[in-house]
This record gives structure tokens, sequence and C-alpha cells, in this order.
């Protein structure tokens, strides 16, 4: 008896070792290094080394020095996943429900931008949102835009971008989740009063909640950690946190900035999803 | 095939009060196609103010069809439905004072058992929310689970929850569209009995859609069997089951044993029937063919058994020259099989008084019925139809 | 450090609480030179920088033709920085790289050599590089007598315009202050090019400068960016960008716009007044490289006149080997004039070379740098 539980006990440690290995060294080691990399002394290089020295100095100066382009990258962020919320949502709402046998093909070509590079796809923008493109040319004459107004280099364009690029990690998880809905609640809420518009915020917008909230978190999280779409789409003015990160890690040599502010980026982001996932009150999906 | 004004003897069908005027629901030469397939064919029915009626039929019958027609779910191809005088036809779901209470009850899951009951009343800005609620939930014995979600509730609980989310909007028209169906046989028949006893309470029009004709006889003041997109018959459930205007009916309600005959001659209130050469006597009343042949109607509990040469005391029918194949003991009766001269079996439920012996196998014995049992029913209808789709 | 088992000490050695300062290597560094048995030769260069290397006339094929060696070329460095890191951790602890030969530009290679990461050529082996090389890459600071590095290419950074739409711009100071630019150009984001011309600008001198004329020179590229006159920093696809009228000028690089003229003619490249910037990208051997010889054997190869003007006849960089402007004649004359494949005595007179920083002072600046241009 007693021997039998041992082995169950050990079997089930034998089945979590791989996953527990994997965490260990994908995350906790890497984590850990860079906990440490962001409190080094300043001022250490790669010749002389660096030192730990507990220096919390480093998160402060990051914050003085690059709240800007810190804002920028949740703000960015933030409007995309709104945008990718509100096509996103309706794109997923007409193939779920009204789509019929088209809605595998519908759901290959929201996928189908991911066959081709990431790079590329952003390359593509900026030809479509040129100063002479065809873009700029229409919004110049309708009086969007002022006659040397542009889009490219401009907040604008990188949370189009942004958007662009993420749809499809809005667009299936809220697939899923409203593909999943019962229709015959659709048709109760109708038999009991609701018009069609009040019944989808008090039927469908809720039971498609859990999409809407890994939507959101999953165009969120690394559309905020995204630096490609602002270098290529935006100018000097719309630098993000990830391309302050990247240069500070490699050009700059400040492997403490770009790790204080890599810590700063994950906990803030940490912080506003579960604010986000407890306003939602969706806790039980985590 | 039937219209409803055949059925004179039911207050649903007294003589149609005029249109505008008639306070309960009427569907008029109401028809539903998908493409090429009829679901529902010319139907016209009236269901009084205050009644339970129950659309009966096997599947596809296209009784789920005309209820959703009648919640507003189906967009009629053609026809009419007015309620209390007012046509509804082409009123939106939202709008018609119809509620239903669906097969699979589709409880809002988000929402907990008080708030899927208050929902109909708050989408309609009624006041008094939580009185109402509370008494709705008393009304089906549910006031602890106020606060549970649907999923925390068995299928008998979240049955009476969906009774309650529709019962409280006090509708004009109750539709229950298959609402026992997931429920095990046990909990079917408490619940037969609770949404009966509901109905009574709250005097509200309750239209009950189901394939299960026990349940409909139980339940329901009126009956409309159902069948290929039309209604066979309508009436009360003993009318229906004694009186069979069809082979379809007289098998799919109950058993029938149903036996060829030629109508020899109509005296007064008796038609004669040679059947196998015997003679015998159907009220005209009950039969319902145009002459010539027809089918000869009994139902098996009505056929007396004894052994052959025995005078039997039923004043009637009496044929003999029948041979025991199959003997059937259930307790409080017993069930025969008995080949007839004619080569057909007849089945003969006999209760088990202790008056008779039980026969054996082999043993031959002489059947015999009263005549105002027996009912005639068209020959060019199918003899099995309906057997198969009886539950 | 001893190696155990493929996974050297240094690399169990988790960077817990820091990082220890880079310590020359116990051995100089030096793997045994197995060329003579190992006729191979790995090597990892830039993008589009070498004559097809399918075409069997091509340098790299007459190479492999002639000495017998196998050459294995990967296109692996993209930019400086990312190159350094990504070979840091093997050359810090001591481990080879598995190349024989990298290419890096000036600051770049004078940073490794710093760090003792790079093998000494032997000077008898390489001939042609000590006879060819022209005058104006000789000297370097970091490097005088080429004991470490060969050049591989030389370039100029300039300015080029789109001539269709704006009109020529014909010095820095006008690049980032004229009205009809405004938010039209940008600068390369590499800080030495740049910011030898901002020192330029602000009358100091890119080849001797003082922290505070560093400080003046950033501050007003600060004030440029700050004003919106600068689209983005860049490093690729900027002549792309020109040439579609996105940009009308930009900071560029000379061999970039040669490329580019072929597509698109209206763009010029321009000496600016303020001189030009000439680096060069450089052969070197890392540490550990087994292959030395072979190495050395391809650098006296492309020292030749004849090869090193067929290589400069494909990637329109400045050539570094003196002879080959004749030897240009024979493939293309156009080219041989060119100025910027074959830089005349005036042109040379005015370029400078970025001051040689060492390696704190290279992440000092580079910090301070990326500071501005990233926020």
């Amino acid at each position: 008896m007693a021997d039998t539980d041992r082995r169950k006990g050990l079997t089930a440690y034998l089945l979590m070792a791989p996953a527990v290995l994997v965490l260990a060294l994908f995350f906790v080691i890497p984590f850990y290094s860079l906990v440490a990399a962001s409190l080094y002394e300043p001022g250490g290089s790669d010749k002389e080394g660096w030192e730990m020295t507990y220096h919390v100095g480093n998160y402060v100066d990051a914050v003085q020095d690059y709240w800007e382009p810190l804002w920028h990258a949740i703000a960015y962020s933030a409007a995309a996943t709104l945008i990718c919320l509100v096509l996103g949502y309706v794109l997923a709402y007409a193939i779920a429900f009204k789509s019929g046998r088209w809605k595998s093909l519908l759901l290959v070509l929201v996928i189908a931008p991911f066959f081709t590079s990431f790079l590329v796809r952003t390359l593509s923008w900026q030809l479509i949102l040129a100063d002479d493109g065809w873009i700029v040319d229409t919004f110049q004459f309708l009086h969007l835009l002022g006659d040397d107004g542009r889009l490219l280099g401009t907040h604008f364009a990188v949370v189009m971008g942004l958007a662009y690029n993420f749809l499809p990690f809005m667009v299936l998880p809220l697939f899923a989740s409203i593909d999943k809905i019962d229709h015959r609640l659709i048709e109760a809420s109708g038999d009991l009063y609701s018009n069609p518009v009040v019944g989808f915020f008090k039927v469908t917008w809720p039971l498609s909640l859990p999409g809407v909230v890994s939507g959101t978190l999953l165009t969120f999280i690394p559309a905020a950690g995204d630096y490609i779409n602002a270098e290529l789409l935006g100018s000097t003015e719309t630098n993000v946190i990830g391309n302050v990160i990247q240069l500070q890690a490699t050009d700059a040599g400040h492997p403490n900035t770009a790790a204080a502010l890599s810590m700063i980026l994950m906990v803030g982001i940490l912080v506003m999803v579960l604010v986000y996932i407890r306003k939602a009150g969706t806790e039980e999906l985590l | 095939m039937s219209s409803p004004a055949e059925t004179t003897d039911d207050p649903a069908k007294a003589a149609p009060a005029s249109r505008s005027s008639y306070d309960g629901l009427r569907l008029s030469a109401l028809s539903k196609s998908y493409g090429s397939f009829h679901a529902v064919q010319s139907l016209d029915l009236d269901v009084p103010k205050g009644s339970f009626f129950a659309l009966l039929g096997p599947s596809g019958c296209g009784k789920t069809t005309t209820l959703r027609m009648v919640a507003g779910l189906e967009t009629p191809t053609s026809g009419t439905i007015t309620l209390a005088g007012q046509d509804i036809t082409a009123t939106k779901p939202y709008r018609r004072p119809v509620n239903t209470v669906f097969q699979n009850y589709a409880l809002f899951p988000h929402l907990d058992i008080y708030e899927n009951v208050a929902f109909g009343l708050r989408r309609r800005k009624v006041g008094g929310v939580d009185a109402k609620v509370k008494e709705m939930l008393e009304l089906v014995e549910l006031e602890a689970q106020a606060r549970k979600k649907p999923a925390q509730l068995s299928g008998g609980q979240q049955q009476r929850v969906a009774l309650a989310r529709a019962l409280i909007n006090e509708p004009e028209v109750l539709l229950l569209d298959e609402p026992l169906g997931a429920l095990d046989l046990k909990l079917r028949r408490s619940m037969q009995i609770e949404i009966k006893r509901i109905q009574v309470e709250v005097g509200l029009t309750f239209i009950h859609v189901t394939h299960d004709q026990e349940e409909a006889m139980t339940m329901a003041d009126t009956v409309a069997v159902m069948n290929a997109g039309v209604i066979e018959q309508m009436g009360s459930p003993g009318e229906l089951y004694e009186n069979p205007r069809s082979t379809f009916v007289a098998n799919f309600l109950g058993q029938s044993n149903l036996i060829e005959g030629t109508v020899t001659s109509t005296a007064g209130d008796v038609v004669t029937v040679d059947m196998h050469g015997i003679q015998v006597s159907v009220p005209a009343a009950r039969a319902h063919t145009d002459g010539g042949k027809g089918w000869i109607g009994i139902r098996p509990e009505k056929v007396l058994i004894g052994a052959a040469g025995t005078e039997l005391d039923a004043p009637g029918n009496t044929v003999p020259g029948g041979v025991v194949t199959d003997v059937s003991f259930i307790g409080v009766s017993t069930q025969y099989l008995v080949k007839m001269p004619w080569g057909q079996e007849l089945q003969v439920f006999a209760q088990n008084t202790g008056r008779d012996r039980i026969f054996r196998v082999g043993d031959p014995v002489e059947l015999s019925w009263r005549p105002e049992y027996a009912f005639l029913l068209d020959h060019s209808q199918d003899v099995n139809a309906g057997a198969e789709e009886a539950v | 450090m001893v190696a155990f088992g493929g996974l050297s000490a240094a690399a169990l050695k988790l960077p817990m609480f820091g990082i220890d300062a880079i310590q020359a290597c116990a051995d100089g560094g030096i793997a045994k030179d197995v060329s003579s048995s190992e006729r191979d030769l790995i090597i990892s260069n830039w993008t589009g920088y070498i004559d097809p290397r399918k075409n069997k006339n091509g340098t790299l094929a007459q190479f492999e033709d002639e000495t017998g060696i196998s050459v294995t070329y990967n296109v692996d460095v993209n930019d400086n920085a990312e190159f350094y890191a990504k070979v840091r951790n093997q050359m810090r602890a001591c481990e080879p790289i598995d190349r024989d030969m990298i290419i890096l530009t000036d600051w770049m290679a004078a940073r490794m050599i710093g760090l003792d990461w790079i093998q000494p050529l032997d000077k008898k082996k390489v001939p042609n590089l000590h006879a060819n090389l022209i005058e104006s890459l000789q000297g370097k600071a970091w490097d005088p007598d080429l004991v470490y590095h060969a050049p591989w290419q030389s370039g100029l950074t300039g300015i080029a315009y789109n001539a269709d739409l704006v009109d020529e711009v014909g010095s820095f100071e006008e690049l980032i202050s004229r009205d009809d630019l405004k938010g039209k150009i940008t600068l390369l984001s590499e800080m030495n090019d740049t910011m030898g011309f901002f020192l330029k600008v602000v009358g100091a001198d890119p080849g001797d400068f003082s922290d505070t004329e560093w400080e003046n020179a950033l501050d007003r590229l600060k004030q440029v960016k700050d004003d919106g006159h600068l689209r983005q920093f860049a490093g690729n696809n900027y002549l792309q960008q020109l040439s579609q009228g996105v940009l009308v000028a930009c900071e560029a690089w000379s061999g970039d716009v040669i490329q580019a003229q072929y597509d698109n003619p209206n763009l010029k490249f321009v000496a600016p007044e303020e001189g030009l910037a000439l680096w060069s990208d450089n052969m070197m051997v890392p540490n550990y490289a087994t292959h030395q010889t072979n190495a050395e054997a391809w650098i006296d190869y492309y020292y030749r006149p004849e090869v090193a003007a067929k290589l400069a006849a494909w990637v329109n960089y400045i050539c570094p080997v003196q002879g080959a402007q004749e030897a240009m004649l024979e493939i293309d004359p156009s080219l041989a004039e060119n100025t910027l494949i074959f830089p005349d005595s005036d042109m040379l007179s005015n370029t400078w070379d970025f001051m040689s920083l060492d390696d704190e002072q290279q992440q000092k600046y580079e910090g301070e740098w990326a500071d501005v241009i990233s926020s």
C-alpha cells in the first residue's frame, strides 16, 4: 500500500520534471540573471567587467531618462489593442456566425499574413503610408491631412502598423470564444425582450469575455515590447522602450540600463494585466 | 388532413369567434418551407386562452418549427399568427408577449439564477424586480439557489429555472419546447406534475411541444397530434385515445389492433363490417371511412379472451379460432399474442383479476370486444403509420 | 580555464552577481594551425560584399582553384554591435568561435584588438597587403603596422539627395538646417559617422576632440532631433526611401549610393563641405582560428591589384588596393574614373578618421549617443 503510494508520488515527480527543468532553464535562470544585471554598478564595461552592487539607482535613472519611450510603448500598444479589438471583434463575429461554409477559409486568410516575414509586412506598410502614396493623397484630398501632412513617421503609422501586425492574435482567441457561444442563448435573449443590440451587450459580449481578455493580452503584451513598427514606420519622435533596450543592450553597452528597463516593462505589464483581469472579472481564466 | 373544426366537442374548436375578438392564439394557414422541404403545411390552429395545449408528434413532424414561428424565431413562409386579436406574424421576437422554455433550457451561463430569472423584467424595465424574482423562485422552489450559476444546478433545477425565467414575464403564451427531454424518467414524471401544477396556479396559456405521448396526455387539456407538417387530430387526451381518426394516431398514441375489413352495411348509427368472414359492428360516430374497405381498430386492453367455446360476457363482436402464440406475465396484467385464423397476430391485455385462468401458448381461444370500443379507419392509410415513431 | 566535456568552466559559472573583467587568454588565444592538412577557410562577412560566388571566374572561385582551399563564406554580419554580442561570450571564455576570419568596421576592429581577441598576421605571408594598401588607410592609431587587420573595402560617409525633389545639399550644415528638408532626412545610426559630422559642424576635429567638444556636438544633434528635422536614424533601407521620395536627402555611405544609382540616376552623392568620413571594414583572424595560414593566403590574394579591381567593380566601395585602378581600366574604364571607388587626392585630403577610442571611451560615447537617439 505505502509502496504503491510512494511509487505514485515518484511518477508525479518524474512527470513534472521536464516542465520544471524547462522552466528553470528558460525562465528562472535568465530572469535571475536579468535581475542581477539590472543591479550592476554603472560605469562598468565589457573589458573591466560589471559588478553587482544592488545599484537600485539604475531603475531611477532608467525611468528618468526613458519615461517617454516607456510611455510611448504603453500608449501605442493600448491604442493598437483597442483598434484590434474593434476590428477583430467584428471580424471574428462575422466568421463565427455569418460565414457558413467559408469559415475555415476565412480563418486561414486571417492567419495568412503570418506566412510572410514580419519585417517584410511592416516594410510594405512603409510603401502604403508613403508621403506620395494613395492613402496620403486621399487624406489630403479629403482635407484630413494638410498639404505637407504625412502619415509615415507619425504616431498614427506606428499604431496602425502594430494593429495590423497583431490583429490575428486578437481574432483567433475571439473567434474561439464567440464560436463556442450557443446560438440558443442569443435566441433566448431575444425571447426575453432584448433587441439585438441589448442582446449583444447582455449575452454575446459577456460570453465572449474570455476571448476578449486573452485576445487583448496576446495583443497588448507583445505589442508593448515590439520596436520594429516604431523603427520602420515611426520617426525619431516615436521611439519605444524596445528601441532603447535594444540599443542599450548592444551599441551603447549598458546592460544595467537595458536590464532595468526590461524589468520595468515586465513588472509594469504584469501589474496592468493583473489589474485588467481583476476588472474584467475573469480570474478563473488564469 | 383533419382540420381542427372537425372535432367539435372541444372548446378549442368551437366555431371560431370573429378574427379580431378571439383572445387566444390563432394560427391561420401557417406554412414554413425550407427550399422544397415543407416543414409545416397550411396549419390552422386555435389555442384558447388559459389552456394547456400540447403539440405532439415524432421528431421532424414540424411541431418545433411551429413553436419557433410563434416565438418569432422563424419567419413563416405564408400564413398569419394572431395573439389576443393582434397580428404578430411580423413582430420581432423581443416585442412579442410570448416566452419560451428552450429544449436545453438555454440558461445564461454567465448570470446567476437570480439574474437569469430577472432577465426579462430588467429588459422591459419593469419595477419591483426583487419581489417578483423571489416570488417566482419560491414558486419553483429554488430560493436557496438564487446566487448559484446554472452549471452548479442539477438538470431538474435548471429546468425549473428556465420555467421561472419565462413565467416571470407573465406572457400571453408560454412555449415549452421538449422541456423535459433531457431529464431521466423519474424526474420527468415529477416535473410533469410540477409544470401542470404551476400552469394551474398561474393560469397562463401553455403550449407544450413533445414527442412523448404519455407526457402530452398527462399534462395537456388539449393535444394536437402532428405528423409530416400537418395536424392529424386534435382533442382531449381521452378522445384521441378512445376515438383515433387515423392509423397514425391509433398507433402513435398507445397500441392498436388494426384488422382489415369491408363495410357491408350502414344502418342508423351502426356500421357493419365483414372482418375475414365475421360480421362485426362499429358505431357510426367511430367510423372514419367512406365505405368499402377499412381498418377495424381495437385497443388491446379492450379485447377479452376466453377458452374456445366459452361464453364471453361481452355482448358484441366475437371472433373464434384464435391460438395463443405468446404470453407475457406483467403482474397487473397478462399480455397475449393470439394468432387469428387469417394469420394476423392480435394483442390482448388481460387484467389479472383472478377470475380467469392464464392461458398458455398453444391454447385455443376466442376473442371478443364490445362494439362501442371499436373504431373504423380509412383503408388507404398505412396500417403501420406512427407505430415506429411511438416511444 | 579548463575545457570540460565541451562545456568550459566559464560557461558553467553563471552570471550570478556580476561579470568579471575580461582576462587575456592564458595561451594567447592561439590554436594549432592546421592549414596545411585542412584546406579550409571559414569567413564571416556582410551581405553584398563580394562578387558572385557561384561565378567560375569570380574572385572566390579563382582563389579556391588556385590554392585548393575550400572556403565557407558566411553572410552573417549585419551589424557590428550585434556581431560583437553574438561572439562575446565565447570570446571572453577563450573558446573558438569557429571562424577563421571576421570582417568588421574600424571602431569594432579597434575594440576587439584592444580586448586581445584578434591574432596577429604573419607579415611575411601577406606581402601584398604591406605593398599595396592605399596610403589613406595606413597608420591607423589602433593598429598602425597592420599587425592585426587588413582593410577589405573602404568607404566614405557623405550626403545623398534626390535631385528630382530638392536642390543640391552641399554641406552637412545645410542637411540639418535647410527648411525644405525638414522631416525628410535621415542620419546614419552609426555613432562615428554621424557624430564625426556634428563635431565638424561645431568646429571640432573628429580625429581629435575633447569631452566639451563632444558635448557640444551632441547638444547640436539633440537640438536638430528635437526640432523634428529628422525622420529617423537609419542603418539600412534608407536609400530605398530616398529613391521613393519618402526622404529627400540623407547621410549616406558611398557604396550604397552607387549601387542605388543603377536604379535611380537622380540619386546623387555629395562630398559635403565639412569633408568626408573615411572608414574601412577589416579582415581579422579571431582567437582560436585554426586556419590562420589559409586566412593569410586569402588576404594576400585579395591584395593583388587585378583581383581587387574585379571585386571593386562589383561592390562599388572604395578599393583599398593600390594599382587596382589601373587594373580596372581593363574591366570597366568608367569605374576606374569614379572617385567614389578610386578617390583622388583632392577628395582624400578632405577626409577624416574618427578618433581612436579605448574601450571605456567607446562605451561612454556610445552610451551618450544612444541616449540621444533613443529618447
